[in-house]
């Protein structure tokens, strides 16, 4: 008996003090969101990786738009490949609802949204949907209102960036501006265009109104921010796309006299690994390569298929090849090579081995890399000579357009043009159609520019004689045509993905121009119905 | 002083009382052969002696009417009253039923007459005769309600366990594994099958129960072999054998494929239709026929290759990476021990290569196991078992080797070597070297090459003149452009090496603290230190790639006590045993990789010759987990005929927020054993009826740790002048969203059994219904993308099973010198979903987007895609169809032909319906035994009937040109449709997202075959060994598949990645082929 309560005892003893600490357990290796926000420090640490969020949708950016326009093409039409199947269909204008590739930056990229909504909640910044202001209220952790401002002014201009790029590929999207429950989310449909904009406009007037307002200075701490200036000049763009050009034009003329960024002296300057944020950049994502796991991916996926380190380490994946129509060797397109050598020399290059046919590359974003998709390579967003031309492009044929027109052109190594050179806004249009088009190869500003234009510059692209039958004009003719050149070309020869002339023109109308919304989102929501755009 | 008096005080009674009243009684208990049983149990009233090593025994008793009672493990018991004799001598009979007759359940055992839940035991000392490298292979089909698949078979690959269906969606439903008592983490991984005496499943929840959070999924309890008291015996036992593949792909060779193409072409050409589409309807047929075409170019530079190069006949990849595998175990135990000591101490050695070149597992494992009685009331059990296995995975799956085309070799021979070396960058290659596609790029191809031979085209016309185009010479060709290497090199250049050290390890303290009532507690550690390198020669998949290496360790520490209190009494006709305990239990892992690049040599890698370290593959984790639970069973009998059992557990989880922890795991049983009725008890030919029905409560709590809060990831950035500085930045990259409010899935079931023998327990019945409801779901929710985050957790929902299991065994002729016994099982199994919480439907998205749905009232999931009715054979069927589709190809001839579901004449999204699901409708198993005098036979069937897989084979433009089972009697025209059903290659709508590739999973297989001869006793006494047997067995000799299966393995299912989940499944995707294995062994006891 004695025996029994000894040991009962000892049981006792061991139930009670049986650790409760044993299921009470914190992760010893990550930080929980719900007890991270406690000073400013960890508000800017939280917009640090909003920026860091930036950079996985352009794994996918340059086949939404570039891919899709007249600057690149798919050309593996034996490849046997999932990828570059999907690449094909984009390219082609018939990717399926489920496409892997428009999910994948439709997730990416309201993932940093999401992000970018913890960041503004936690620093008090409320986007009021009424009257279109981000309104703020005061926030319980120690830090002042004007430290809300600043770090809310760069989230901001984040979100800005991703909602514009979303509603030019897709139309009216999913408007989320605060941190939402998935149960919440079933009971949101899609909204309007209209609606879209605004939430961007009262982002980047935030953005401008309490975002760094320095001027340019090459040695600041900050290069890699967004600030007042980059927010002015993507207002400005927003205001182009929307054909509202006097209130781009003022914007642009504040960045113009008083931001101090300036053009570089050589175009190949521009995208230096040994210049990055130079003062031509006003805003860039930016990658660090040096095995940090921050490099960019995409050299190596532009870079030519069996280059092995001829091009860049690791070899490349042959993405994003330029059509035939913009290499200097198919004298049959001349009207669209870039008739600067120098500037040609920078975003193509070519790569020949034994004696297969010459492959043609971007080479824009090349520079040595130890490991492989880990470059260096900053990928620009917002240049100085977008300001410029978009400037232009806002005040119309005006002498000072001409101006900012021949600064670029200058730069690029060409002679200027002369009044007689723009003489009607047809050759004027053209004329900066052309330039924007050249100089800003391959930084997925293309496809964008093609719609922009339709509304905003109708004479570069009537309907001529090529498809006398079609009467179509703008969007839907520039990329007839470039179809119908690179299905001679190309196209034609495909025999994985075989496709037919008069299909793949017809694949190219104005409703394809937008991209299918992710049949995920369709299918995931039960409660209400998603409306697919038009023609999927 | 005080203890001699007591001793001097004990004999002399013990001398007065044996002068006076008692009789003392010697005497041997010897077994049928003769030989003396030592540890028999004597009782006399009270008192108790057991027998010696040699099986002698003395006992005092009162009188002549005394009565003993013999008792012993494995025997008979038997009763003797003394009478007159003061040396009774005995001979206990063998009983395998008495043996069989106790179960092990959770935190105890149980009398299996007594027995009112759902528990299978599988016992068979010759389980490990199979060449086989885990036990659960060696389990398939053997176990009703327990469905094994070998998803895999690479060597040592994990099988998929599903005891009674799929109980929970998302969180893990593998069943727990406790082996001797403690819970093994990494389930049957790391049993040596030679250890093992029993294994038990707990099948209902009420059995289950008991495990609490951790039993939804079923319980495999495990028992080791222990040691009995009796001279050192020693066991060796040496399997030696040889595996290869079952089946492999019928495949074209290039040539092989040139030839069909041109075949086809010249059947085309008769057709006017074809005629009257004209060149200048490029679709791909009109490539082969104008000859112009990339592809045919293409071709034909591969053709010649493989003509002029390679003899005609090309490089088969799969044949060169399949080999005929060795296999090899070898047992060596020794056991034995004294009434308070006995040991079991064993070693085993396996090793186990996979069919594929580069796939090896080694094993090696120590057990010793000691129950020592430290005195009367105290016992003390100890456990140890340090295990290591070494595991080679192949850096290529094996779907790349059958993939590849043939005209390329894995080595460049002579001509090859010459070939390429034209192209300055290639002129140093010899014959030997690996050869790669880039090698071939930009050459030109003649029809003359270059042994002088001319080549004429598969349709015997000149080169030149294929399609009338004046060609003879392909300028700068590119049979291949990819910058892959070849698989075979790939392969070569990668080392993947998994090291894991286990070290399983007890101790259990027993003690008697009044009679019937034990206090036990068992504490364990557990500990996994696993390892990994992975390694890439330089340009090991491409040129261009630096050497790499990647080097992984993870540690799992796991720490448990478990403290009970037994208390076991029968009285009258009463029994009673009752349970009550507590247990804690803490599991500490780390997981840490650096990955290291640029080595200056293949030979040299270490991660200090490394020229860059990686920090996107380098990383730290550290991670716990915690459970503590109180338990308590009660098990009464009346008259053993009455039975009851109640338990509860009640369980705290780490992985669940504040206020979310605690469970509780209610569960009850009855019983009725009507043969013992007295009704009953006069009908001679019923051996046993007894009725069982349970109902309890158990649990899941498997999710991704931390499931409830959102954890923030590292997201640097550079900002600055220059290239920037690193910044560190904190986000939430989790692809699942957390929910505080997430708790226990609970599992509720009921059984309704009955176990019914007759004919003297010839023959043995159970059958078991079942009815379950999975509650409050753990589920990874599929959520708006538009959230940022695909997934969420939830608890919603509930889901149905049911289903039942019949297992019979019989011996259907015994005599003196031969036995045939049967065993069969089949269960079946059904679920369904009953709501989903305010969700009508789920979908899921697998890796080739096709679609998986839950939907309430529908099974679990099901395929959802397009039907199809054959194929469009023409233009003009499509147009009079009327049909309109803004789907991708869906509308064109040779293409599948969509059925449109709505009726509404348009083929969309709209027109998507259930295809087909994964679940089987029997699962069953088959074995016969034969023994003939010192021979012995058996063979076991196994099989699957019903369910669906999807085919991922179909993916690949490969298998649909290439292999026969997707190329024949394919459309070619709309005047040769072939069968009308099978479209061409790359003609129409995507395969994957059809009922073109739901394909019946069925399959029947002749799971094992052994045959052994034991040698007679004498001999084996003559050559100084107590027994010596030779087998031979074989694994999966003939396999059965459905009609309509195009694949190589009905079992092989992918679940990699983010799509291992259970609302995807029924995947296949160029798994393994099946293994078909012969062995040879022999087992000497001594």
């Amino acid at each position: 008996m004695k025996n029994l309560v000894k040991y009962l005892i000892v049981f006792i003893v061991l139930i009670t003090f049986g650790c409760s600490d044993v299921i009470d357990l914190k992760s010893e290796s990550n930080i929980s969101v719900e007890n991270f926000y406690a000073n400013y420090t960890d508000l800017q640490v939280g917009l640090t990786s909003c920026y860091k969020g930036m950079q996985a949708p352009l794994s996918e950016e340059w086949s939404m738009t570039e891919l899709r326009s007249d600057n690149t093409v798919e050309n593996s039409g034996t490849s046997t490949s999932t990828v570059k199947h999907d690449l094909t269909y984009l390219d082609q204008f018939y990717p399926p609802t489920t496409h892997q590739g428009v999910y994948n930056y439709w997730l990416k990229t309201y993932n940093n949204i999401r992000n970018t909504n913890i960041v503004l909640n936690a620093s008090g910044a409320n986007y009021n949907e009424s009257n279109g202001a981000i309104e703020y209220t005061p926030v319980t952790i120690p830090v002042t209102l004007a430290q809300c401002k600043g770090i809310a002014a760069e989230a901001s201009f984040i979100r800005a960036y991703h909602y514009f790029n979303l509603v030019r590929l897709f139309g009216g999207v999913f408007l989320i501006h605060e941190p939402i429950t998935p149960e919440q989310a079933k009971q949101i449909n899609r909204t309007s265009v209209t609606a879209i904009y605004k939430l961007i406009e009262a982002d980047l007037k935030n953005a401008i109104t309490n975002g760094i307002s320095s001027s340019y200075s090459g040695n600041s701490s900050d290069l890699g921010h967004s600030n007042k200036w980059a927010a002015e000049a993507l207002l400005a763009k927003v205001y182009l796309t929307l054909n509202r050009k006097a209130e781009a034009s003022v914007l642009l003329q504040d960045v113009i006299n008083n931001s101090g960024y300036s053009l570089q002296s050589t175009y190949g300057n521009v995208f230096s690994v040994n210049n990055e944020m130079n003062s031509e950049i006003l805003f860039a994502i930016r990658f660090k390569g040096g095995g940090l796991g921050m490099g960019n991916p995409l050299p190596n996926n532009f870079a030519p298929v069996n280059s092995g380190n001829a091009i860049i380490n690791g070899d490349g994946d042959g993405y994003n090849s330029p059509a035939l129509e913009i290499i200097k060797t198919s004298s049959s397109y001349t009207n669209y090579i870039d008739p600067s050598a120098a500037r040609f020399a920078t975003n193509i290059s070519s790569f020949t081995k034994g004696n297969a046919a010459t492959t043609y590359f971007v080479n824009k974003y090349m520079s040595p890399t130890i490991i492989a998709y880990d470059a260096e390579s900053d990928w620009p967003v917002l240049r100085y000579a977008d300001v410029l031309l978009m400037k232009a492009e806002a005040d119309g044929n005006v002498t000072s357009s001409l101006g900012y027109i021949n600064q670029v052109r200058v730069r690029a190594g060409l002679a200027a043009l002369t009044s007689i050179n723009v003489s009607t806004t047809a050759n004027f249009e053209k004329a900066l159609a052309s330039e924007r088009r050249w100089e800003f190869a391959f930084e997925n500003q293309r496809w964008f520019d093609i719609m922009r234009f339709t509304t905003t510059m109708t004479s570069v692209s009537p309907a001529t004689d090529q498809f006398p039958n079609l009467k179509i004009q703008g969007a839907e003719y520039v990329m007839k045509k470039h179809l119908n050149n690179m299905w001679t070309k190309l196209y034609s020869g495909f025999t994985v993905l075989p496709i037919q002339l008069n299909q793949l023109l017809s694949n190219a109308n104005p409703d394809r121009f937008l991209l299918p919304i992710p049949q995920y989102e369709i299918d995931t929501n039960s409660f209400i119905t998603i409306q697919q755009n038009p023609s999927y | 002083m005080k203890k001699t008096f007591l001793l001097v005080l004990l004999i002399f009674t013990s001398i007065i009382n044996s002068q006076t009243d008692k009789l003392k009684i010697t005497g041997k208990v010897t077994d049928s052969q003769g030989k003396g049983i030592p540890g028999v149990t004597v009782t006399f009233e009270s008192s108790n002696t057991s027998t010696d090593l040699d099986g002698t025994y003395s006992i005092s008793v009162k009188n002549s009417k005394s009565i003993l009672r013999f008792t012993s493990i494995g025997y008979a018991p038997q009763i003797v009253v003394v009478g007159k004799n003061k040396t009774i001598d005995i001979t206990l009979m063998e009983s395998k039923t008495e043996l069989d007759d106790v179960v092990v359940i959770g935190y105890g055992t149980q009398k299996k007459s007594n027995v009112t839940g759902s528990i299978s035991k599988y016992t068979n000392d010759k389980l490990d005769d199979a060449p086989v490298s885990r036990i659960d292979q060696a389990l398939q089909g053997k176990i009703a309600g327990v469905q094994i698949q070998n998803i895999s078979s690479e060597a040592g690959a994990d099988t998929k366990i599903t005891i009674r269906g799929i109980s929970s969606i998302n969180a893990g439903a593998d069943p727990l594994v406790v082996v001797d008592g403690q819970p093994i983490p990494d389930g049957l991984a790391s049993i040596n099958m030679a250890d093992v005496a029993s294994v038990e499943v707990l099948k209902d929840a009420a059995s289950a129960a008991i495990y609490g959070s951790r039993g939804a999924s079923g319980v495999i309890l495990i028992t080791t072999k222990s040691g009995k008291a009796d001279k050192a015996k020693f066991s060796f036992k040496v399997t030696t054998g040889v595996k290869m593949d079952y089946k492999r792909y019928n495949l074209l060779s290039t040539s092989e494929y040139t030839q069909l193409l041109f075949k086809e072409q010249a059947i085309r050409n008769t057709d006017p239709a074809v005629q009257a589409e004209g060149v200048s309807n490029p679709n791909a047929l009109n490539m082969y026929y104008q000859g112009s075409g990339t592809k045919i170019n293409n071709l034909i530079a591969a053709y010649i290759i493989e003509q002029t190069m390679l003899g005609g006949k090309g490089y088969n990849y799969q044949d060169e990476v399949l080999r005929t595998a060795n296999y090899r175990n070898i047992q060596l135990s020794a056991t034995g021990g004294t009434k308070s000591m006995k040991y079991f101490v064993s070693g085993g050695y396996q090793t186990d290569e996979g069919i594929m070149l580069k796939s090896n597992f080694d094993k090696l494992n120590f057990r010793t196991k000691l129950d020592l009685d430290l005195s009367k009331r105290v016992k003390l059990s100890v456990n140890l078992n340090p295990s290591f296995q070494s595991k080679d995975s192949p850096s290529e799956n094996l779907t790349n080797f059958w993939r590849y085309p043939s005209w390329l070799p894995a080595y460049h021979n002579n001509l090859t070597a010459a070939f390429v070396n034209q192209i300055p960058q290639w002129g140093a290659i010899q014959a030997g070297d690996f050869a790669q596609p880039r090698h071939f790029l930009g050459l030109n191809y003649f029809p003359t090459y270059p042994d002088g031979s001319q080549l004429l085209m598969p349709d015997g016309n000149p080169y030149w003149l294929i399609g009338g185009a004046q060609t003879n010479t392909i300028i700068g060709g590119n049979p291949f452009n990819s910058s892959q290497n070849n698989p075979m090199s790939s392969l070569l250049m990668h080392d993947i090496n998994a090291k894991s050290y286990g070290l399983q390890s007890g101790a259990t303290l027993t003690v008697n603290l009044l009679p019937g009532l034990d206090f036990k507690t068992m504490n364990t550690f557990y500990l996994k230190y696993d390892t990994k390198n992975n390694w890439s020669d330089k340009n090991a998949d491409a040129d261009g790639m630096l050497s790499k290496g990647v080097y992984s360790y993870n540690s799992y520490i796991d720490l448990l006590s478990e403290n009970t209190l037994n208390y076991k009494k029968e009285f009258d006709n009463h029994s009673l045993d009752i349970v009550a305990g507590y247990t804690v239990q803490k599991t500490k892992t780390e997981t840490s990789q650096t990955t290291g690049l640029g080595y200056p040599s293949n030979d040299i890698n270490t991660l200090n010759n490394a020229l860059y370290i990686d920090k996107s593959g380098t990383y730290g984790y550290k991670n716990q987990i915690g459970l503590m639970s109180y338990l308590g069973r009660v098990n009464y009998a009346f008259k053993n005929k009455y039975l009851v059992s109640a338990s509860y557990r009640a369980d705290g989880s780490s992985y669940f927020g504040p206020g979310r922890k605690w469970g509780s795991f209610p569960a009850a049983s009855v019983g009725w054993a009507a043969k013992k009725e007295s009704f009953l008890s006069k009908v001679d030919w019923l051996s046993k009826l007894t009725f069982r029905t349970s109902y309890g409560v158990s649990g899941n709590n498997r999710i991704l740790n931390y499931g409830f809060q959102n954890l923030l990831y590292s997201a640097n950035y550079t900002f600055g002048p220059g290239n920037g500085s690193q910044t560190s930045g904190q986000a939430q990259t989790s692809t699942i969203t957390s929910n505080s409010d997430i708790t226990w899935e609970s599992t509720y079931q009921t059984n309704f059994g009955l176990d019914f023998s007759i004919l003297k327990n010839r023959v043995n019945l159970t059958v078991d219904v079942y009815r379950s409801l999975t509650d409050k779901l753990l589920l990874q929710q599929a959520q708006m993308a538009f959230s940022g985050v695909p997934l969420a957790w939830n608890n919603i929902g509930s889901l149905y099973n049911k289903g039942f299991e019949i297992e019979l065994s019989s011996t259907n002729v015994k005599t003196n010198s031969f036995k045939w016994t049967t065993s069969a099982n089949l269960s079946h199994t059904e679920n369904k979903i009953r709501e989903l919480g305010n969700e009508a439907y789920l979908l899921n998205y697998g890796e080739r987007n096709e679609i998986y749905k839950s939907v309430v009232g529908g099974p679990l999931i099901q395929y959802f895609g397009y039907k199809t009715n054959g194929i469009w054979t023409s233009q003009a069927e499509i147009n009079a169809s009327g049909l309109t589709s803004n789907l991708p190809s869906a509308l064109r001839p040779g293409g599948l032909k969509l059925v449109d579901v709505n009726g509404d004449g348009v083929l969309d999204t709209n027109d998507r319906t259930i295809i087909g699901n994964p679940y089987p409708d029997f699962t069953w198993g088959l074995t016969n035994t034969f023994t003939y005098k010192a021979l012995d036979f058996s063979f076991t069937w196994q099989g699957v009937q019903g369910g669906k897989l999807i085919n991922g084979d179909a993916n690949y433009s490969e298998t649909r040109s290439r292999n026969v089972s997707y190329n024949s009697n394919r459309w070619l025209s709309p005047q040769n449709p072939g069968d009308g059903k099978t479209p061409y290659e790359d003609i129409g709508f995507n395969w994957m997202l059809t009922d073109y590739v739901v394909e019946d999973a069925s399959y029947f297989s002749l799971r094992d075959i052994s045959f052994g001869y034991k040698l007679p006793e004498k001999f084996a006494k003559q050559i100084g060994l107590s027994s010596l047997r030779l087998y031979t067995t074989a694994q999966n000799v003939y396999f059965h598949f459905a009609s309509g299966y195009r694949g190589i393995n009905p079992e092989g299912r992918a679940t990699s990645g983010p799509y291992s989940s259970a609302l995807i499944g029924g995947y296949q995707r160029g798994s393994f082929p099946m293994v078909k294995a012969f062995a040879f062994g022999v087992d000497i006891n001594f």
